[in-house]
């Protein structure tokens, strides 16, 4: 915009400014003194000036109210501005906040269902498991069988050797039992030295991967520098429709309190 | 105007709050410790809230702030930012304000966040792991 503008005066202004002027001056005049004119133009002047005067206060009283509120929109504007500026910082922190908190949930799941040492599932999960397939059964094909298994002699093997020799046996019996078993088997550290095996919908062929199972742990060598041969003994047996699991495991622990009986290391099914 | 200490022990749901000014000054401390998502945040975190703000109205006051928290809820979250607000302008105007946050070497995580709250900070904000 041009300066210029606001500082001279148009024209127009000009013309009226100078109007003003030469009325101002025929009225000082004395010449008209007396002059019917004079008296009229005199009202008629003071008149103007009162309303240019009504005119400007009006004016500039509706000019400060515009500022007024254009300054108080900028304010407004300005702090919901910074409103929202710490309404996306509060989310994106609160949703942080809860990711992490996802994440310990994921892991209080996993230290809760998972057997520490051999990270297979503990007993409380293995339960669960059990009770699951248990209301499955009527839909599979062959039956469930329940497999407990137990190290021999495995407090001679702590005496002997150690604990941490002991735990390293644990581990890799666990491992092997892992690699045996079918996926959809469910390996689980029962308590102490001892471990049980669902396998869902496996009928004879539990009897057979028991085998297979108890003669792979013969034959590995667990023992570091020493030829001791870590041997286990199997109790299997299958669940009987309607029967509660309790009954099916405490057959399992029979069948195992037999393999301990025949002299260990072999498989008795119930 | 006088101010009072505050001490607040650790609930299930709030932070453990010690608020203090040492004897004939305006220097104060205040350390919160914990995990914080009380069932009425407002009512927990308005006496904190008034405390900083009385304190830091003293024209030489100083704060201190050492924060062991761990989880906080949203409202908790906005609580913290609005006190951070307040060292952010006491700080503006020349008084000595810093917060130091600690965190537990294996929760990586509450470092994160604690960065992400000192994002708009510009008075002294350390995040340490404790050691």
């Amino acid at each position: 915009m041009d300066k210029s503008k606001l500082a001279v005066p148009t024209t127009e202004e000009k013309r009226e400014g100078e109007l003003e002027f030469q009325i101002a001056e025929l009225l000082s005049d004395a010449q008209y003194e007396g002059h019917p004119l004079k008296e009229a133009l005199s009202a008629l002047w003071e008149r103007y000036e009162s309303l240019s005067g009504q005119i400007e206060k009006l004016t500039s009283i509706s000019d400060g109210y515009g500022s007024m509120l254009r300054e108080r929109n900028a304010r407004l504007d300005e702090r919901n501005q910074r409103h929202l500026r710490q309404l996306q910082k509060i989310v994106r922190i609160s949703d942080h906040y809860q990711k992490m908190l996802q994440e310990m949930n994921d892991t209080l799941k996993v230290s809760a269902s998972q057997d520490p040492l051999t990270g297979l599932n503990n007993r409380r999960s293995i339960m669960e498991r059990l009770a699951a397939e248990v209301t499955l059964v009527p839909r599979r094909k062959a039956a469930l069988s329940l497999a407990l298994l137990d190290i021999d002699h495995f407090k001679t093997i702590n005496d002997s050797f150690g604990h941490d020799v002991g735990d390293h046996v644990l581990v890799n019996i666990s491992r092997v039992m892992s690699e045996q078993v079918r996926s959809s088997d469910v390996c689980a550290r029962w308590g102490g030295e001892e471990f049980l095996i669902m396998l869902p919908d496996s009928g004879d062929y539990a009897h057979e991967v028991c085998e297979r199972l108890r003669l792979t742990i013969e034959k590995s060598s667990f023992v570091e520098g020493s030829d001791y041969k870590v041997t286990a003994s199997i109790g299997v047996t299958q669940y009987i429709r309607g029967e509660d699991i309790l009954e099916t495991l405490k057959r399992a622990d029979s069948a195992l309190f037999a393999a301990k009986h025949k002299g260990r290391n072999c498989v008795a099914a119930f | 105007m006088t101010m009072t200490d505050i001490r607040l022990a650790a609930t299930q749901s709030t932070p453990a709050v010690i608020a203090t000014i040492a004897t004939g000054s305006h220097d104060g401390s205040l350390e919160m410790r914990g995990d914080s998502y009380p069932e009425n945040s407002f009512e927990f975190f308005t006496p904190v809230f008034n405390w900083v703000e009385n304190l830091l109205a003293q024209p030489n006051a100083t704060l201190k702030m050492e924060l062991y928290l761990l989880y906080l809820n949203t409202s908790s979250v906005k609580a913290m930012m609005d006190i951070f607000d307040l060292l952010e302008e006491a700080f503006g105007e020349g008084k000595k304000v810093s917060i130091a946050w600690y965190y537990d070497n294996d929760n990586e995580r509450i470092a994160e966040l604690a960065e992400e709250f000192k994002e708009d900070c510009s008075f002294p904000f350390a995040i340490n792991t404790l050691s």
